[in-house]
C-alpha cells in the first residue's frame, strides 16, 4: 500500500517539476525554498518503496574483494574505525558487510580508532551483524576472534607508534583487559604482524594517514572504505597501487554489499539515492534555465533604459 | 529510555529541519543544545582519554611509568600561561613543539605518499596494450589524459610567472582539468550529503515511526 | 648363575643404549615423521635468515623457496612453521611463526620491551629451521639450518635515499631563495585575484557599517593551510583596524584562538590603535564540527557580516558556511587546501584560493623573505617534478627506439615503496 501511494506521488512530482520548468521559461520562477520540500519527498518516498535498482560492481570495489577473498582463515586484519556518527549512513553498511564477511570467513578483527567515536561504531557494526542468525552461527568470542582496543588521542602519531607497537598505544582494551592478556594479540607486537588493514575513514586523521605511515612507512596493505566526499581525495592513492581498494561513499557500500552476497541497508537506501540525485539535476536544470531566462529579462530591461 | 532518546532525536532532528523555513527560536534553541552538548562531551572525552588514559594511568600509576610523559604534561601545562599577559609568551614554545613535530614528521611522509610514489605513478606507458599485443585505445586516451592534466595542472600552479602566451594558454588548459575535477567532486560530495539526509529519513521513518523495517 | 644374571643385566642395557643412540642419531639428523598413508613432503629449500632491514632492530626476516609439494608434486603442504634456536644443533623447540602454504618468507620481530613475550635481543645468534606442514600435525619436512644470523637497528633507512636527496635539494633552493629575499631581491609572485579583493571587500564593510566575519575553518595550528591563514589574517586586521570596522572571529580550536587573538591585537598595535582592540572579536565555540558551523551560520544570519574571509583547513562543513553567507548577502572570499571542498567554494562564494593559491596568497600579503624564499623554492621544485615527469614518460614509452634500455628503470628512482 504505501508502496504504491509512494510511487504515485513520486510521479505526480516528477511531473510538477516539468511544471515548474514551463514557469520558470515564462519568467516566473518558483520559490527557491520549494527545492527543499522536494529533495525531502524525493529521498523519503523512495524509502517506502520496496525497489533494489540495478547495480553495476565498479572496479574499485572489485579490487578490494579480490583482494579479500585472498586472505586465508585466521588472517589477523586491523579495522581502523575513523568515523563518527554523521557519517555513518554511508561507513556502518560497508562496516557491517565487512564484519560479516570476517566472522563467516574466520578473519580476526583487532579494531581500534582515531575518532573518538569509532569504537563505539564498531560495536554497533558488529551488534548489527551478529543480529544475522547467518553470521551468529559462526565464532564470534571476543578476544579470541575479535577485540576492541579502543580510542586513541594522537591523530597520525598514534600510527606511528603502533608502528613499533601496538601496546604501547592501546595497554587494554575496551574492557580494561592488559593487551598480553587477549588470546587474539598473542604474537600480535606490530604492523608486521598483521595480514591486512581495512580502514573506515570519515576525514582527518584517516585514509591518507594510514596511507602515508602505515603502508608507505610500514609497508601493511591497506584497504578503504571512505565517505564520497573523502574518496576523491584518496582516489590517487588507489590509482598508484598504495591501497588495493576503495568503498566510496553509499553507492560503494552497496556494490561491496553485492559482492560479499550481504544485502543490508546501503542496497536499501540506492533507490532513495537515485532519486535524490535526479531531483538534483532537474533543479540543476531549472536553475540554469533561471538564470539565463532572468539574465536576458534585465539584459533587455537595462537596453530599453 | 531507548524510547525517550528517539523521540529526543526525532524533535531535535524536525527542529533543526525548520531553519530550511527561515531562522527561528525552535532553531536556536536546538544550536544551543548542540553546542553545549558536544563542548561537554569533547571535553570528557579528552579529559578522560589524555589526561586521565595517557597521563594519569601511563606515567603516574603505570607499573613501569613512561617518563616523557612528564615532559609532554609540562608542555600542556605551559599553555595556560596564554591566560596571564605578563606570561603568556611562555605558551609559544609549546606551540613550537607542535608546529615543528609535526612538519618534521609530514615533511617524511609528504615527499614519499604524495609526491614520489604520484610522481611513479605518472611515468607510465603511453600507449595501453592488451595481452594479445594490440593496442587498447581507450586505455591509452585516459593515460594521456591524466598526463595532460598533470602537466598542465601544474602549470597553472606555477607562480613564478605570469600567465602569458603558450605557458598562460597550458595554464588556461589546466583550470579546465581542475574545474572538471571540480565538478565530479562536487558530484560525489552532493552524493555524500544525499547520504547523510537518507540516514536522517531512516531514522524519522524506521526508528521514530516504525513505517519501515 | 649370578654371573649370567649379570651378564643378562648387562645385554639388556648395552640393548637399550643402542636403541636409544640409533633413536637420537635418527632424530638428529632428519625429524620427519612418516604415518601410514602419508608421505611427508620436500622440505623448503634456499633457506635463509638475514637481519630485518631499514629497522630499529629486533626483528630477523627468513627467506626460503617453497616445497615442492606445495600448490604441485604431491601437492599436501598446508603451510609452513617457522623454527628458532640458539645453536646450530638445536633443539628448535620455539616456534616462532606459522604462514600459508605458497609463503616465501617470515618476519620474527619482537617488541623493544626487554621484559616482553618472545623478546628478542639484538646482536644474539639465532638459528631458523623451516618445517613444511601437511594436514596430519606429526608428518612434515624440516629444512636445513640456517644460521648464525643476529638483529640489529639501523642509523639510515636506506629504502629512502631518494626522499633524502629530494629534501636535500629542496632546502638548498629555500636556503638560496630565502637569502636573496633577505638581501633584498625582488622575488616575483604573479597576482592573484581573491586577494586583490580583499581590500575591495574590506573597503566595503567598513562603507556598510557591517562587522567582518574571518573564518579559520577545522584545522589545527600545525596545519599549512592555518599557518597560511595567520598571515592573511594579520594583514586583514591591520586594515581593519585602520579603518575602524568591526572584526568577528570565531575559533574551532583553542590554540588557534590563542594565536588569531596575538595577531589581532599586534595588528591593532601596529596601526596605532591599540584601544579599538576588542577582547571578544576573537573567540572560542566548540570542537565538534557541526555545532562549530551551526553557531558561524548564526552569527552570519545574525550579525550580517559584510564580508565573509574562509581561510584554512574546511571540511563537510564548507558549503553550509558559504551557502549561508551568500543568503545574507556577503561577499565571500575564501581559500583551501582541501580538495573535495574548493568545488563548494568555487561555486558559492565570490573569489576562491584553490589550493597553493592560498600558501602564495600568505606570501604575496604578508611579503615576508621566508615565506617568498620558499613559495620560489615550491616553484623550482614544482618546475623540476613536470621536467623529470617529462623524462620519465619519454623514457619510458621510448627508451627502446632510442637504444637506452636503461632508462626504463628510470621511475624506479621515484618509487620509495615496494
Amino acid at each position: 500500500m504505501l508502496n504504491t501511494i509512494a510511487t504515485v506521488i513520486l510521479l505526480l512530482m516528477g511531473l510538477s517539476l516539468i511544471y515548474v520548468l514551463y514557469l520558470t521559461i515564462k519568467g516566473r520562477p518558483v520559490e527557491r525554498r520549494i527545492v527543499f520540500l522536494y529533495i525531502g519527498f524525493g529521498v523519503m518516498l523512495p524509502l517506502l518503496m520496496k525497489m533494489t535498482p540495478p547495480l553495476p560492481i565498479t572496479s574499485d570495489v572489485q579490487r578490494l574483494y579480490d583482494h579479500i577473498i585472498t586472505l586465508p582463515p585466521g588472517s589477523k586484519v586491523l579495522c581502523a574505525f575513523d568515523y563518527d556518527p554523521p557519517s555513518a549512513p554511508e561507513l556502518h553498511p560497508m562496516a557491517v558487510a565487512f564484519v560479516k564477511y570476517a566472522f563467516k570467513h574466520n578473519l580476526k578483527l583487532i579494531i581500534m580508532g582515531l575518532w573518538p567515536q569509532g569504537p563505539q561504531q564498531a560495536n554497533m557494526a558488529i551488534a548489527a551483524a551478529l543480529e544475522d542468525p547467518a553470521v551468529a552461527l559462526f565464532p564470534h568470542e571476543q578476544g579470541v576472534d575479535w577485540v576492541n582496543l579502543g580510542f586513541q588521542s594522537g591523530n597520525e602519531f598514534v600510527i606511528l607508534s603502533m608502528g613499533s607497537e601496538f601496546k604501547r598505544m592501546f595497554p587494554r582494551d575496551t574492557r580494561l583487559i592488559p593487551y598480553d592478556s587477549i588470546a587474539l594479540l598473542k604474537n600480535v607486537v606490530n604492523f608486521s604482524n598483521i595480514d591486512f588493514i581495512m580502514n573506515f575513514g570519515a576525514g582527518y586523521p584517516g585514509t591518507k594517514e594510514w596511507v602515508q605511515i602505515g603502508v608507505d612507512r610500514f609497508k601493511a596493505k591497506l584497504g578503504a572504505g571512505n565517505t564520497a566526499v573523502q574518496a576523491t581525495e584518496v582516489y590517487p592513492y588507489l590509482s598508484s597501487g598504495q591501497i588495493v581498494g576503495l568503498l566510496g561513499g553509499m553507492s560503494g557500500a552497496a556494490e561491496f554489499e553485492k559482492v560479499l552476497g550481504e544485502k543490508g541497508k546501503a542496497t536499501t537506501f540506492l533507490l532513495a539515492q537515485m532519486f535524490g540525485h535526479a531531483t538534483v539535476m532537474a533543479f540543476v536544470i531549472i536553475g540554469n534555465v533561471a538564470f539565463l531566462v532572468l539574465g536576458r529579462k534585465k539584459k533587455d530591461a537595462a537596453g530599453n533604459n | 529510555m531507548e524510547t525517550v532518546g528517539i523521540w529526543c532525536g526525532a524533535i531535535l532532528t524536525l527542529a533543526i529541519f525548520s531553519f530550511l523555513y527561515k531562522d527561528n527560536p525552535v532553531y536556536k534553541a536546538c544550536e544551543a543544545i548542540f553546542i553545549g552538548v558536544s563542548a561537554g562531551y569533547y571535553a570528557i572525552v579528552y579529559f578522560f582519554d589524555s589526561i586521565y588514559k595517557k597521563f594519569w594511568l601511563g606515567a603516574v600509576t603505570a607499573d613501569q611509568p613512561e617518563e616523557w610523559l612528564f615532559g609532554g604534561a609540562i608542555l600542556g601545562v605551559l599553555f595556560l600561561t596564554r591566560l596571564f599577559p605578563k606570561i603568556s609568551w611562555v605558551a609559544r614554545w609549546p606551540l613550537a613543539f607542535i608546529v615543528g613535530a609535526t612538519a618534521g614528521l609530514y615533511m617524511v611522509n609528504y615527499f614519499v605518499t604524495n609526491a614520489m610514489n604520484q610522481v611513479a605513478s605518472t611515468i607510465t606507458d603511453v600507449i595501453a596494450r592488451g595481452d594479445a599485443g594490440d593496442i587498447n585505445w581507450i586505455q591509452s586516451f585516459g593515460t594521456l589524459v591524466i598526463l595532460v592534466g598533470v602537466i598542465t595542472g601544474l602549470m597553472y600552479f606555477f607562480f613564478s610567472k605570469e600567465h602569458k602566451g603558450a605557458f598562460g594558454g597550458g595554464a588556461k588548459v589546466g583550470i579546465w582539468f581542475l574545474m572538471v575535477t571540480f565538478g565530479a567532486s562536487f558530484g560525489y560530495t552532493v552524493m555524500s550529503r544525499m547520504s547523510l539526509l537518507i540516514g536522517r529519513m531512516d531514522f524519522l521513518l524506521g526508528d521514530w515511526l516504525g513505517l519501515i523495517n | 648363575m649370578k654371573n649370567l644374571f649379570n651378564m643378562s643385566r648387562f645385554k639388556i642395557v648395552f640393548t637399550v643404549c643402542v636403541l636409544l643412540s640409533l633413536y637420537s642419531f635418527v632424530n638428529a639428523q632428519a625429524p620427519a615423521v612418516t604415518t601410514v598413508g602419508i608421505t611427508p613432503p620436500a622440505p623448503v629449500t634456499e633457506l635463509t635468515a638475514v637481519d630485518t632491514d631499514n629497522d630499529h632492530g629486533h626483528s630477523i626476516t627468513v627467506k626460503w623457496t617453497p616445497s615442492a609439494d606445495d600448490g604441485a608434486g604431491a601437492n599436501n603442504v598446508l603451510g609452513y612453521r617457522v623454527m628458532r634456536s640458539n645453536s646450530f644443533e638445536g633443539p628448535f623447540n620455539d616456534t616462532v611463526g606459522v604462514v600459508p602454504l605458497g609463503s616465501t618468507n617470515f618476519e620474527n620481530s619482537s617488541s623493544i620491551e626487554e621484559g616482553a613475550e618472545g623478546f628478542i635481543p639484538d646482536n644474539t645468534d639465532f638459528y631458523y629451521r623451516v618445517d613444511a606442514l601437511t594436514g596430519d600435525s606429526l608428518v612434515f619436512s624440516s629444512s636445513e639450518v640456517t644460521g648464525p644470523v643476529h638483529s640489529y637497528g639501523q642509523w639510515f633507512n636506506k629504502g629512502l635515499i631518494p626522499v633524502f636527496f629530494a629534501v636535500i635539494i629542496f632546502t638548498a633552493l629555500t636556503v638560496l631563495f630565502v637569502s636573496a629575499a633577505r638581501k633584498g631581491k625582488e622575488l616575483y609572485v604573479r597576482p592573484l585575484a581573491g586577494i586583490e579583493a580583499v581590500d575591495d571587500a574590506i573597503g566595503r564593510a567598513t562603507e556598510m557599517g557591517r562587522p567582518i566575519l574571518y573564518v579559520f575553518g577545522l584545522g589545527v595550528a600545525s596545519d599549512i593551510a592555518t599557518i597560511a591563514s595567520f598571515t592573511i589574517l594579520s594583514r586583514v586586521a591591520k586594515r581593519v583596524a585602520e579603518y575602524q570596522t568591526n572584526l568577528i572571529v570565531p575559533c574551532y580550536d583553542p590554540i588557534i584562538m590563542t594565536v588569531a587573538q596575538d595577531i589581532v591585537k599586534t595588528a591593532y598595535m601596529d596601526a596605532g590603535r591599540p584601544n579599538d582592540y576588542k577582547e571578544d572579536a576573537v573567540f572560542f565555540i566548540t570542537q565538534a564540527q557541526f555545532a562549530y558551523v551551526g553557531a558561524v551560520n548564526g552569527i552570519m544570519i545574525r550579525e550580517l557580516p559584510a564580508t565573509n574571509i574562509y581561510m584554512g583547513k574546511f571540511y563537510a562543513e564548507s558549503l553550509m558556511l558559504a551557502e549561508t553567507g551568500v543568503v545574507s548577502g556577503s561577499i565571500q572570499i575564501a581559500g583551501t587546501d582541501e580538495i573535495a571542498q574548493i568545488p563548494f567554494f568555487v561555486v558559492a562564494c565570490d573569489y576562491t584560493l584553490i589550493g597553493e593559491e592560498l600558501f602564495a596568497a600568505s606570501a604575496y600579503l604578508g611579503r615576508e623573505p621566508l615565506l617568498l624564499g620558499s613559495l620560489k623554492a615550491q616553484d623550482y621544485a614544482k618546475a623540476a617534478v613536470l621536467v623529470l615527469a617529462l623524462l620519465g614518460i619519454l623514457a619510458v614509452n621510448f627508451s627502446g627506439d632510442l637504444g637506452l634500455t636503461w632508462l626504463v628503470n628510470f621511475k624506479d628512482w621515484f618509487k620509495v615503496i615496494d
